[in-house]
């Protein structure tokens, strides 16, 4: 069964997508208050990240979560660059060089998360 | 027959109090006892801890695991893996064991027939009549503790390894073990923002009997609520009697968690926002702990919540999906099976209220919640049937938001909740348990021992 993995859309994310196809495949999430894009992952690069990131797991939708930010905003990196969902976005995450790099910023990632400034205090 | 229902006794018939208020009698119960201090267990591969045991003397002395009133035998203990009854015949679902290491035990000579004072952040804390001293394979008690898909083919769907971190607890012990009853001689002082959410049992059934609560709702948490949460809670909390449940009583497991699970203090504070900013009215709700390093046992899990929650008072439990597991080690409605009709692999032909000396708290299993587009709300899994658009909720989706710094929209999770999170994000540096955390939790604990002094001799 392939596995999906969802990456989160902010402001900024959704500005750098604007005017491509990938516009097309924004989802609405929760009547609206979330916008997604959704990418199916094959079994064998589903079992490829959840071994490279021990904490990464399949929830009970079927998405891979839990993944480190780094490999999050990678992914999304990814994604904008190639403007596409297709298989060959895992392909190009995963190459080693690029791996290494998110490895290493997941480690520092488990030691301390900057605390987000919330919107009052703006 | 009257409709109504009433509080539960405790289960086994009676609550444990085994914590000595007369300080005299501390006094001369640790005189002459052989001191020892207590010591984390630790993941033998990355030295984490994972579990302290005075969590589970804190439980035992304190009621909440009635009618358990020691560390188990050999005896007990092959009772509670053979049918999970203690040996008066009461259910009960895990070894409760307290080893010790071959040094600690040549250093101690320590005997059967010796007390042994037990310290806590070096103080002082209880007292252990040691009745036997036995030895175990902790591997095989592991395996035997959860299950194996062979033996238990009803709930277990996979071989439980290191990953799963109550499996671990078990794998991790020492192999020796040191059984009887326990003390607490020296009650330990809960740090904010613990203290306020402390409800012992007897207290527990107090503050039930002055709110005028007759039937209460209990709902087991390890999470930060998002709205799915709180649509469980307020929904099953309509199954009473002749009316809703008068009261939900929040019961937060606090110790030794698995990585990237929500940090104490945000979950019971996370829990209080609810009934704080009235999305839950506080004249129904109250939060509350019980000290004790989770298993993520899911079935199982759900028979010890439903003994502490009975002995706490209340009258009904609900159960969702996944209730305490982790991973795809059990059916996700493993606990619903054993609630609906037994799990008779691991000794259980029938429910536990339908079970001589089972429980008499009353299971409300509820699928899930999930939002459904089309209604544009948060519906009941059984009740929406538009099912192929349905978005459910999933805790490790609001993790990875939170952790990507971005609020989770108010649909999903409250405001006020959110903001309990980033208080204490920003006092560890960390939304999550992380390693950090874990070693800071150990030093630290919940509570601290106030001073005894105790003489070498009478």
């Amino acid at each position: 069964m392939p596995y999906k993995i969802s990456v989160i859309l902010d402001r900024a994310r959704l500005e750098r997508i604007k005017g491509t196809p990938l516009e097309r495949l924004v989802k609405d999430l929760y009547g609206g208050y979330l916008k997604v894009i959704e990418l199916e992952v094959p079994d064998d690069i589903a079992q490829r990240i959840l071994k490279e990131f021990p904490r990464a797991r399949i929830d009970a939708r079927g998405f891979i979560e839990e993944t480190p930010v780094a490999f999050k905003r990678e992914l999304f990196e990814v994604i904008a660059q190639l403007r596409s969902v297709s298989k060959e976005i895992f392909g190009e995450l995963l190459k080693p060089e690029r791996l290494s790099r998110v490895k290493e910023l997941a480690a520092k990632e488990e030691e301390y998360l900057p605390p987000p400034t919330l919107p009052e205090e703006k | 027959m009257s409709l109504k229902i009433n509080t539960p006794p405790p289960h086994g018939g009676k609550l444990v109090d085994a914590v000595i208020r007369d300080k005299d009698k501390a006094i001369s119960m640790a005189v002459g006892a052989i001191p020892y201090d207590l010591k984390a267990t630790r993941d033998p591969v990355s030295g984490l801890p994972i579990r302290n045991v005075y969590r589970e003397i804190m439980s035992i002395a304190y009621g909440f695991f009635s009618p358990l009133d020691r560390f188990m035998t050999r005896n007990e203990v092959e009772s509670v893996l053979k049918e999970r009854r203690l040996l008066d015949g009461w259910l009960f679902p895990f070894p409760i064991i307290f080893d010790i290491s071959e040094d600690d035990l040549k250093k101690l000579s320590v005997k059967e027939g010796d007390r042994l004072l037990l310290r806590l952040k070096g103080q002082p804390f209880a007292i252990l009549n040691v009745e036997e001293i036995w030895n175990f394979d902790p591997k095989d008690l592991a395996d035997r503790t959860f299950g194996t898909p062979e033996r238990n083919p009803e709930v277990v769907k996979r071989k439980f390894d290191e990953k799963h971190p109550g499996w671990l607890i078990y794998r991790s012990m020492t192999g020796i073990a040191l059984a009887g009853k326990v003390y607490v001689i020296n009650e330990p002082v809960f740090k904010d923002p613990y203290n306020r959410f402390w409800y012992p049992p007897a207290r527990s059934r107090e503050e039930m009997q002055r709110r005028g609560w007759r039937t209460v709702i209990a709902h087991q948490t390890r999470n930060v609520p998002h709205t799915g949460h709180e649509h469980l809670m307020k929904n099953a909390a309509y199954l009473g009697d002749i009316e809703p449940c008068h009261g939900i009583l929040v019961n937060a497991i606090i110790g030794a968690k698995r990585l990237g699970d929500f940090i104490d203090e945000a979950i019971l504070e996370g829990h209080e926002a609810l009934n704080k900013y009235g999305y839950i009215s506080p004249k129904r709700h109250i939060v509350t702990f019980t000290l004790w390093d989770m298993r993520y046992g899911n079935p199982l899990e759900s028979l010890l919540h439903g003994i502490i929650r009975q002995n706490m008072g209340c009258t009904h439990h609900m159960f969702g999906r996944d209730h305490a597991a982790v991973g795809d080690y059990y059916d996700p409605y493993a606990t619903q099976i054993l609630w609906e009709k037994g799990i008779p692999s691991f000794g259980l032909n029938a429910p536990p209220y339908d079970l001589d000396k089972g429980l008499k708290i009353r299971p409300v299993n509820i699928k899930e919640f999930w939002y459904c587009p089309k209604c544009g709300e948060i519906t009941y899994s059984d009740t929406c049937a538009h099912t192929d658009i349905a978005q459910r909720f999933s805790g490790s989706f609001i993790r990875g938001l939170i952790a990507e710094g971005i609020e989770p929209p108010p649909i999903i999770f409250r405001p006020e909740v959110y903001r309990v999170i980033v208080k204490w994000w920003r006092v560890y540096g960390y939304p999550f348990v992380n390693k950090k955390y874990l070693e800071l939790k150990e030093r630290e604990l919940e509570a601290d021992v106030p001073p005894m002094d105790v003489p070498m001799k009478r």
